[in-house]
């Protein structure tokens, strides 16, 4: 068996070859990254920040999109499905129990049928 | 059917509790309700390792007798008590900061975490 | 006599005596050295104790006996003492469980320098350990119900331990409530059990297994409880609750302590059933769990905008890939042809990714740990930018956000890559469903990596520095563990995961241990 090969049965997977591949591509990443211009001058505005034109906030919160906006698309789409799973979790510790007891319940029943 | 009493008392006992739990909103109902879960699995215990007539599992003092109650359930039921006593006072106990910081004993009103 | 016989009771009574000592150390430098050396050596017995069941298979200690190993004295069919029974899956959990709670504790060594009461603290975190760790290696099943009191009752105080925070309170009220319930459950199916054969031990049980009503009742009481213990949905309300609001170095610890209930859920269905199991459902209950698990907790780790919380639906949805691994194991069980062909993979992708998700969710919770120590808020719509100033920690969560999205080459591709490939072969679905949960996750990561360690620096985190080198230390301690994980893929699933994989499969083998012959 080689060196770090995982055999699923169906396939299989080399991690060092992975690993290869990723100083490869880091290799690359740089090569390209060196080949870009050094010649601009420090200093003036050839290195600010390109903020449409208007100055750049000092604080970082003003140009920042919040967390809690991540996947709009995504959560908007399934709203039904999160309206449904949300009204499951109430926080309320004996609709919990009730969960264990109705869990139970049905567990016994497919297990003893 | 006597014999099985203690098995019915055993159920009641359950249901009772976990009724409680369930459908009380007293934050010290239902740790009564867990009180008497508690109850009733340690009564199964004991009943489990009875036997008709058996005297006390200890040789020392059984004296001249054929049958004695099963030790080991007993001995289950001790344990499961001692257990119980320790998480019923420290429910109380947090059930009391509840109280203090909510203000509430409703279960209902204690959900800042959710979602 | 070689003193390594005695490894599985010293594997209990060195966080025990931890645990009772600690309240004598009010000084804070001896309580910081006692902390870390007797976790220290509990986790060297794990090791070691890890060792010697790998070379001499599965190790039998009698507490109280006259003789060790003396399990059936003068004639008896029963075992009647006390019987510690470690075998190759105990041995394998035991190690990745004290592996963690080395971590947690080096970890939680500065964040009790904040607060009075570290000296309970710590007797609390002996307390756990020592709960997880005899969960994990005991043989009776009123012993199991007992170490997981200690364990519960232990976590009860320590998810409550910022007793000034309402949620702290209220997340300790929640746990412990549901936990006492299921704890109950658990006691009554014991009581069941030993009602119809008089014996307490696994393997007396396992011996004289006939499959009746009351056996089936029984059987359904311990995956219910042991199912809500580990946070399978729909009984997993509690564990984000609980993760985000304990100490981060608790959280990192309570993720291998619900690992023992998944432990005691697998060591019954496994090797207290095993084959007298005729029907398929347990399977498939423990797979549906699985499913249900890994999407509905991913869905809702998603929307989550506190790092703790969503990393806490995140555990849920990585338990219910052991979940399904196992399961389909389990469904392969009384099939040999099956089992050879993706019942065992599937089994070796979920203990694998036991101890994967034991590693990198662990440091995950520290790094989130770090977070808030250095920032003081967990709130991902106020973080922002941290990169620059926590540059370790940076390094931290990409490598664990890799690793709990299986990103190649880092560990937990692998499990889940066998996971995959095996439950293929039960339905596709499972393995569409584990595909979905797997891009979530990193979406999830992707949101967190984003919003709280990139972006543009924000003024109020502009004091922001890196966190203490002990806490560095802890995390490395899985960092390393995580490393090692994926670049020896082999020695990891041949002499890690293998055995253990193994051990849960020969129900024989773990009866004859104490019974002296098998089924």
């Amino acid at each position: 068996m080689m060196l770090g090969t995982v055999q699923s049965g169906f396939g299989y997977w080399n991690v060092y070859a992975w690993i290869i591949f990723f100083a490869l591509a880091a290799a690359l990443v740089f090569y390209f990254r060196s080949a870009g211009r050094s010649d601009y001058k420090a200093g003036t505005y050839q290195d600010e920040i390109f903020y449409g034109g208007n100055p750049v906030p000092k604080d970082g919160d003003e140009i920042a999109v919040p967390a809690s906006s991540a996947y709009w698309g995504f959560t908007e789409a399934l709203s039904p499905f999160y309206k449904l799973l949300l009204s499951l979790h109430t926080g309320i510790a004996s609709d919990y129990v009730g969960y264990l007891v109705v869990t139970t319940a049905l567990i016994s029943a497919l297990i003893v049928l | 059917m006597t014999g099985n009493l203690p098995f019915v008392v055993v159920g009641l006992l359950f249901a009772i509790g976990m009724a409680l739990i369930l459908f009380d909103k007293n934050l010290i109902k239902i740790a009564i309700g867990v009180s008497m879960v508690e109850a009733a699995t340690n009564l199964f215990l004991i009943v489990l390792g009875y036997r008709t007539g058996g005297s006390i599992p200890v040789y020392t003092l059984a004296g001249e007798v054929k049958r004695m109650v099963l030790p080991t359930p007993q001995a289950l039921t001790l344990t499961a008590i001692v257990i119980g006593v320790a998480t019923t006072a420290l429910m109380l106990s947090l059930i009391m900061l509840l109280y203090r910081y909510y203000g509430t004993l409703d279960v209902r009103e204690i959900r800042r975490l959710r979602g | 006599m070689n003193w390594q016989i005695h490894l599985p009771a010293l594997l209990i009574a060195v966080p025990l005596l931890g645990a009772f000592a600690a309240p004598a150390f009010a000084n804070r430098r001896l309580r910081d050295v006692w902390f870390t050396v007797m976790i220290a050596a509990t986790t060297v017995i794990a090791f070691l104790l890890w060792r010697r069941v790998g070379a001499e298979g599965i190790v039998v200690y009698v507490m109280g006996g006259e003789n060790w190993h003396l399990t059936l004295p003068s004639g008896m069919r029963l075992p009647i003492r006390i019987i510690m029974e470690v075998d190759a899956f105990s041995a394998f959990m035991a190690l990745s469980g004290s592996i963690v709670s080395f971590a947690g504790a080096i970890f939680s060594l500065r964040f009790l320098d904040r607060t009075t009461g570290g000296e309970k603290f710590v007797a609390l975190y002996f307390l756990l350990t020592a709960g997880m760790l005899g969960m994990e290696t005991t043989g009776d099943l009123f012993n199991f119900f007992v170490f997981l009191e200690i364990a519960s009752v232990a976590s009860y105080g320590l998810i409550a331990f910022w007793r000034n925070t309402p949620e702290a309170i209220e997340a300790s009220f929640k746990y412990m409530l549901l936990s006492t319930i299921a704890a109950l459950m658990v006691l009554i199916g014991v009581g069941i059990l030993y009602g119809r054969y008089g014996a307490l031990n696994m393997a007396a049980i396992a011996k004289s297994m006939q499959l009746g009503l009351p056996e089936k009742v029984a059987l359904a009481l311990f995956v219910a409880a042991l199912a809500m213990k580990c946070g399978a949905v729909p009984l997993h309300m509690w564990v984000p609750d609980a993760y985000s609001q304990a100490p981060a170095g608790i959280s990192c610890f309570l993720v291998s302590v619900s690992q023992a209930s998944l432990y005691g859920l697998f060591r019954i269905s496994f090797s207290v059933y095993g084959r007298a199991l005729d029907t398929p459902a347990v399977a498939w209950i423990i797979i549906v769990f699985g499913i249900l698990s890994m999407f509905i907790a991913v869905v809702m780790a998603v929307i989550q905008k506190e790092v703790k919380r969503l990393m806490a639906y995140h555990a849920v949805s990585q338990t219910g890939y052991m979940l399904l691994g196992v399961g389909v194991g389990l469904l392969a069980l009384a099939h040999p042809q099956a089992m050879s062909e993706y019942g065992f993979t599937a089994m070796q992708g979920g203990i694998f990714h036991i101890i994967n998700h034991a590693m990198y969710k662990g440091l995950l919770f520290l790094t989130a740990g770090s977070i808030f120590y250095a920032s003081g808020t967990l709130d991902l719509n106020r973080l922002g930018g941290l990169a620059r100033n926590m540059p370790y920690t940076t390094v931290m969560f990409v490598v664990s956000a890799a690793a709990i999205a299986g990103l190649p080459p880092v560990n937990g591709f692998v499990s889940k890559l066998l996971v995959y490939e095996s439950s293929f072969a039960v339905h596709p679905i499972l393995t569409v469903m584990a595909l979905v949960t797997s891009i979530l996750t990193l979406a999830s990561f992707v949101k967190v990596f984003q919003s709280a360690f990139l972006g543009p620096a924000r003024a109020r985190f502009s004091e922001v520095r890196e966190v203490p080198r002990s806490m560095l230390v802890g995390m490395t301690v899985l960092l390393v563990a995580i490393l090692w994980l994926s670049f020896m893929p082999t020695w990891s699933l041949s002499r890690l995961v293998g055995p253990a994989a193994q051990a849960l499969v020969d129900q024989a083998g773990y009866i004859e241990a104490v019974m002296g012959s098998g089924l």
